[in-house]
């Protein structure tokens, strides 16, 4: 079953409309295939046509190609059915059957005798074991093998999941390869780095670097089959092996998050930063020219495009970048340039930050944190704006919403009330909120009580006297509480004169008695209250400089309020 | 003399309730970009019983800048009760709003309600208490001028001086009476569970309703046993865990 076979009709004259058979339980592979063929010998031509198919048997058992037919003039002719006895056998061995027509006469055989597995293996070497995220790490396939190769072939290239991988070289056939030979175990062997990879783990955690397989025809030693072969060197076997090499773990770390710089863009390894600008003096609508070169070992390719500061009123383009990568040394280092193209728009004092490039450094497991220069740029006033004839507005422009942020928080402003308190509908808030109307109230209150209290002309007038008199007395009574006399009577003479000079709008300075008895008489006072005040001006002026008897002091002071009383009743 | 001495007296009233120039602890960390440092020291502030709307807003804003929205939003919220009307805490409340999962289309309202609640809303309360103070308190000292004044004219113009105060006092006490008892009524809060399953019943056994997500704000209008009652902008209402929320 699954065999392969040629069924051919043969007809040895010309014919038309040939029938196939029906071929049910046959696989067709090709047909039919028509071949003619003619001949003419000595005038008499002959001709036949043959229809062949090449078939496979799908089922097991009898199976039967019916007859086929063709018509010759007019006449039809068939073939006889055939039938045909299937048998189980193997896929494989139909494959191998197959294989072993394609490669005609060689005898390789699937089997090879004994272990070869000491004499030929491949083996996967990392560089490193453990490695930081991003740390550049080279994987090396090298095959070890004491036999002879007759040929080779890659069945599996290793996927690397988890990794970022490069390849140095491609895989090469062990025949292109340079063979070192290197002692294992005590044997040597010949070995050829088949494949090597540099690598760049990307995540953190167990990496698994995958087998690479290959198969290989090897040349094996066959026991002699008699002694002549013996003596001859013996028989040559050669014999198929698949081999793999074992899978590798690698532990990945994440990089240290303490200390990293904010803007760290993922470089590992050990670089150089340097930027430059074209020119820092230039007009307004021209162009310039910011470069920057990463050069070192490590991940290069896979550094975040910097991100410069320029001033915002910049126009800025996506850099250009151009990569200049070394592999030859196996590993990978080189630079990368960055031209950014930026275009001021208006005039002015910019600065172009200093840009600060970090990256790691896996062998002093430290963030190392570069700073460029910081470049001033002049910009003058360019073309474009001085011919701008049109209005003034059409110069103006919105004005760049650059970024959006929450507002500042209210500083300055210290003062809580406690949770769950309000001011409003507090007890403190109601007798607040009384006050004017309370106010109100009271003023009217005071009012009423003020023109009832004013209401007897003579009482005010006595009341507002005594209370002039207390006023212009009020240091003659100190002075006499204090049992001072001279100064008492001073006291008590310049209260009585103030009240005069106040009473009788008369300068202080120009007073004196008979001022005062004149002004007093043109005020029509009573003679009685003037020859009072005389008498008792007279009493104090001579009391101020020798003591005076008959007469106390609480008398005099007396004397004083009723002069004061009676002349603001009489005036 | 009497004028003077009231004035002195509303000085010493008004200065504690608005006072200006001293920092909160918090504010200078906050400037230096330390964020997590401001939140303690405002947090501390907040614990020790202290409330005020500069206060909440701050720590919303250092909540914000620590990638804890629904705390921003809890914190921002609880400064607009108490300063209803102010531009930077409702502006905030919008950006944070944008940083939250669910969008929640309000229901369309009737225009008056709304211009109401806009007016109701307009003053803060601890403002509105004090103007109304001011307002009465100068009515109070215009009608004691009308008394005593002695010109026909001042008379005239004092009365109605006053009896416009008086109306625009009890208008100022009228709106601090309506904006308390909406905050009194309408009690929200702020979904702080990630992924929060509203359900039709209190009890575990009712139908799944609709999700909501971290930092969306409910009305919370009933309660039934650790279950609370929600109802979103939209309209929709249901029932969710009380512990899923923080009270505004």
């Amino acid at each position: 079953m699954g065999e392969q076979f040629e069924v051919s009709f043969t007809l040895n004259t010309n014919g038309d409309r040939f029938q196939p058979p029906a071929l049910t339980g046959f696989q067709v592979y090709s047909g039919p295939n028509v071949s003619t063929s003619m001949q003419s010998i000595n005038g008499s031509t002959s001709m036949s046509i043959a229809y062949s198919y090449v078939l496979a048997a799908t089922k097991e058992g009898d199976a039967i190609i019916g007859a086929g037919t063709i018509y010759v003039n007019g006449k039809q002719y068939s073939t006889r059915p055939i039938r045909i006895k299937i048998t189980k056998g193997s896929a494989a061995a139909a494959r191998r059957q197959q294989q072993q027509q394609q490669q005609q006469n060689s005898q390789v055989s699937d089997a090879p005798m004994g272990d070869v597995s000491k004499s030929i293996f491949l083996r996967a070497v990392v560089d490193k074991k453990n490695a930081y995220q991003g740390e550049q790490m080279t994987v090396s396939y090298k095959l070890y093998t004491r036999v002879g190769i007759l040929e080779s072939q890659l069945d599996k290239l290793p996927d690397l999941n988890g990794f970022w991988s490069q390849d140095m070289n491609d895989p090469k056939q062990p025949q292109n390869v340079t063979w070192k030979s290197e002692i294992v175990n005590g044997m040597k062997f010949n070995v050829a780095d088949v494949k090597q990879t540099i690598v760049f783990p990307q995540k953190s955690g167990d990496l698994t670097i995958d087998p690479l397989a290959m198969t290989f025809i090897i040349r094996q030693q066959a026991a002699p089959r008699d002694a002549m072969e013996q003596f001859f060197g013996g028989s040559f076997k050669d014999v198929k092996v698949k081999l793999k090499s074992p899978a590798l773990t690698i532990r990945v770390r994440a990089l240290p998050e303490a200390g990293k710089p904010a803007g760290f863009g993922g470089a590992v390894g050990n670089f150089n930063m340097q930027a430059n600008v074209d020119r820092t003096a230039l007009k307004s609508n021209e162009s310039l020219n910011y470069n920057m070169k990463i050069s070192g070992t490590g991940n290069i390719m896979l550094i975040d495009n910097p991100k410069p500061v320029f001033p915002a009123d910049f126009e800025k383009y996506d850099p250009k970048v151009t990569d200049t990568i070394n592999k030859s040394t196996g590993r990978i280092n080189g630079s990368r340039f960055y031209n950014f193209l930026l275009i001021p728009r208006h005039e002015g004092n910019f600065t172009i930050e200093p840009f600060k490039f970090s990256y790691f450094n896996p062998e002093t497991q430290r963030y190392v944190t570069l700073t460029g220069k910081e470049f001033p740029i002049a910009v003058a006033k360019g073309k474009t704006e001085t011919n701008v004839s049109e209005l003034s507005s059409a110069d103006k422009q919105d004005v760049k919403l650059l970024d959006k942020d929450i507002r500042y928080i209210k500083t300055g402003n210290a003062s809580y009330s406690k949770v769950g308190e309000t001011f409003f509908g507090s007890l403190t808030y109601n007798l607040l909120l009384l006050l004017g109307p309370l106010l109100f109230v009271g003023a009217v209150i005071y009012r009423n009580w003020e023109a009832k209290y004013n209401a007897d002309a003579v009482k005010v007038r006595s009341r507002k006297a005594s209370k002039i008199a207390a006023k212009h007395l009020a240091n003659a009574k100190q002075a006499m509480s204090a049992n001072k006399s001279s100064s008492f009577y001073e006291a008590l003479f310049k209260g009585l004169y103030g009240y005069l000079s106040d009473k009788l709008n008369i300068p202080y300075a120009n007073l004196d008695k008979d001022v005062i008895s004149d002004a007093l008489r043109s005020k029509s006072a009573s003679e009685a209250t003037i020859s009072k005040v005389e008498e008792t001006l007279d009493l104090c002026d001579m009391a101020r400089f020798a003591p005076v008897s008959g007469i106390n002091e609480q008398d005099m002071f007396e004397r004083g309020k009723n002069i004061i009383n009676d002349i603001e009743d009489e005036i | 003399m009497k004028f003077k001495q009231l004035l002195y007296l509303f000085l010493f009233i008004v200065l504690p309730l608005i006072s200006f120039g001293k920092d909160m602890p918090g504010d200078a960390a906050y400037a230096k970009g330390q964020y997590q440092e401001a939140r303690d020291s405002y947090k501390k502030l907040i614990n020790a019983g202290n409330a005020s709307a500069a206060l909440y807003f701050n720590m919303g804003n250092a909540c914000f800048k620590t990638d804890d929205i629904p705390s921003a939003i809890l914190y921002y919220e609880k400064a607009r009760i108490l300063s209803p009307g102010d531009e930077d805490i409702n502006f905030n409340i919008r950006f944070a709003n944008q940083k939250t999962t669910d969008r929640i289309e309000d229901a369309p309202e009737f225009f008056l309600f709304k211009w109401w609640r806009g007016f109701i809303l307009s003053i803060s309360l601890s403002a509105l208490a004090i103007l109304s103070i001011i307002a009465i308190a100068l009515a109070g000292l215009t009608l004691v001028w009308y008394l005593f004044s002695q010109s026909e004219n001042i008379k005239k113009a004092t009365f109605y001086a006053a009896i416009t105060l008086f109306l625009v006092g009890i208008v100022f006490i009228f709106m601090g009476n309506r904006q308390s008892a909406y905050f009194e009524t309408h009690k929200q809060a702020i979904v702080f569970g990630s992924s929060v399953t509203v359900k039709s019943t209190p009890n575990d056994g009712g139908k799944t309703l609709f999700l909501i997500h971290a930092g969306t704000k409910v009305n919370v209008t009933g309660s039934s046993n650790n279950q609370i009652k929600i109802s979103l902008g939209n309209g929709s209402t249901g029932w969710i865990a009380a512990s899923e929320v923080k009270e505004i």
